[in-house]
């Protein structure tokens, strides 16, 4: 396979924005087309869409088409839409990889937007409920912050894990959301407020969730060849894992504080990459929820098994510690556009392996991961490297 | 126009809709049932109309227990869907040797702990839009 990279990368503001679904195209399109002055709408051969529910929250399909028109790009090579829940970016960045490894393309985009908020906070809710089974969990009013407070009711249980260590990963967030200018928050946040904001989903407070955000990302993967004529500091795509579990709840792994489809996902991308969990620098992983953080430390094999609590509180996985978690603010401080925030995680990546990202940066940062989940038994795993190998 | 939303969050549960509708039947006089494949005889919840071990599309319906005892719960206090109040209290319960997902209702949070008996207790949810109840599975503490 042809080695391919990450030339380009911008993300729009993040939040509660007064921005129609084309406006966030625009934005994020602008900024990363800003991001490699080489590379102009007529070159981009290919266009991957990630989105979810524009459907709803838009009335509109047919969005591939819409967006490349939007940014002036004539897809000659590829043009699609990926739609798998809160994965969708990152799921569309592997289908642009696999197209251009396989020489069928040479430049291609990723753009993920989406318009979550409505009207009514509750119907934005409702909108959510579509990501979940309609007959068996849906239906029963179901939406994301229960299934991942039941992890964290397990983990609490089989582990000891405490409502403080889950409350330091939304400081945590929150904190590193406050130096990103184009994050949702921008206030950072201190332990007392987050054990003091109001309860979701026994334990999970809302400090400990990311909110409902509109927003949008984009990033230009290039083969070898090209990537090296357009820039001299390509992030390379070094490997990528997925694997499923199961899609409704009562098909995952009996006991939610396990994800073996994580581990499954992230032993692929390690072993295409070459490289070890303890060789990762720098990590955006799926903090929709601060428990979700913490599993993935152990699935990803930052620390043992049972033991991403103490990890988290001991600081390990910010700056100063092991691995640099979430510089960005994650989903928590940033917010979550669904198929928006894989693609935002590359964005993030390219510019810290880059050296590029000013008060944010991780210190000598060559290995960067991404970890992208559609819910607890499905999960994408990235690893990018300063170098080609 | 005036500004309205189309969303029926509800299955739609009668013989013109689904295969599974002998499910919701049977729900409706309280019983709780499921498909046992009639080829390689796994019995599956919920219940399916093709069977991923075999490929079977040949069921039978058979009861699980009224009963069960809850596995995992958590008590969603707000952020509640459109047309859903908090408290809601939404619990895996083990039937069997299966997980069933549901609502525990008449329930007391601060009662409630993890291996606790529940029984069922269908829940009337609303009509379709021809009228028919609807009804969802859900349990009660025993
Ligand atoms: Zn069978």
């Amino acid at each position: 396979m042809r080695g391919v990279a990450l030339v380009g990368a911008g993300v729009s503001k993040f939040g509660v924005r007064k921005a129609s679904y084309r406006d966030l195209i625009w934005e994020a399109g602008k900024v990363c087309f800003d991001s490699i002055p080489g590379v102009k709408p007529k070159d981009v051969e290919g266009l991957v869409v990630g989105s979810v529910m524009p459907e709803r929250t838009a009335f509109q399909s047919h969005i591939s088409s819409l967006a490349a028109e939007a940014l002036g790009i004539k897809p000659s090579a590829l043009s699609a839409r990926t739609e798998h829940m809160c994965a969708s970016g990152t799921v569309g960045i592997r289908y642009a990889y696999a197209f251009i490894a396989a020489g069928l393309a040479d430049l291609v985009m990723v753009l993920g937007v989406e318009k979550l908020n409505q009207p009514t906070g509750e119907e934005a809710i409702l909108n959510m409920s579509a990501g979940v089974d309609r007959e068996w969990e849906a239906a029963f009013g179901l939406t994301a912050p229960p299934c991942f407070a039941l992890a964290a009711q397990r983990h609490m249980a089989e582990f000891g894990t405490t409502e403080e260590q889950l409350a330091l990963v939304g400081v945590k967030n929150h904190n590193h959301a406050a130096k990103n200018p184009n994050a949702h928050f921008s206030k950072g946040a201190t332990l007392d407020q987050v054990l003091g904001s109001r309860m979701i989903a026994t334990p999970l407070r809302l400090f400990m969730c990311s909110p409902i955000t509109d927003g949008a990302a984009a990033v230009i993967l290039a083969s070898e060849d090209r990537a090296r004529e357009l820039t001299d500091k390509p992030v390379w795509i070094r490997g990528t894992g997925q694997a499923l579990d199961g899609f409704q709840l009562t098909s995952l792994h009996e006991d939610y504080a396990h994800w073996p489809a994580l581990k499954r996902a992230a032993r692929t991308a390690y072993a295409m990459a070459g490289v070890g969990p303890h060789e990762v620098d720098v990590a955006e992983v799926h903090d929709c929820f601060a428990i979700a953080e913490l599993i993935a430390y152990e699935e990803l094999g930052f620390c043992h098994k049972g033991e991403a609590g103490p990890f988290a509180a001991a600081g390990r996985s910010d700056y100063g510690g092991d691995v640099v978690v979430n510089p960005r603010g994650g989903l928590i401080g940033c917010g979550h556009p669904l198929g928006a925030t894989g693609v935002a995680q590359a964005a993030e990546i390219f510019v810290q392996l880059r050296d590029a990202a000013g008060g944010r940066q991780a210190p000598g940062a060559a290995i960067g991961l991404t970890h992208n989940n559609s819910g607890m038994g499905e999960h994408v795993v990235m690893i990018y490297g300063r170098e080609r190998a | 126009m005036t500004y309205f939303r189309a969303v029926d969050p509800f299955p739609l549960e009668s013989a013109d809709h689904t295969k599974l509708h002998e499910f919701y039947s049977h729900l409706a006089s309280g019983r709780l049932v499921t498909t046992r494949c009639l080829d390689c005889r796994t019995t599956a919840w919920p219940p399916r109309g093709f069977c991923g071990e075999c490929t079977s599309d040949r069921f039978e319906w058979v009861d699980l227990p009224g009963e069960g005892t809850i596995h995992a719960f958590t008590v969603q206090e707000t952020g509640l869907p459109a047309g859903f109040d908090g408290r809601r209290v939404f619990a895996i319960v083990k039937v069997d040797v299966h997980r069933v997902f549901a609502v525990l209702v008449d329930a007391d949070p601060l009662q409630l702990r993890i291996g606790q008996r529940v029984r069922l207790a269908p829940l009337r949810v609303a009509d379709d839009p021809k009228g028919n109840a609807r009804w969802l599975p859900a349990f009660t503490p025993t």
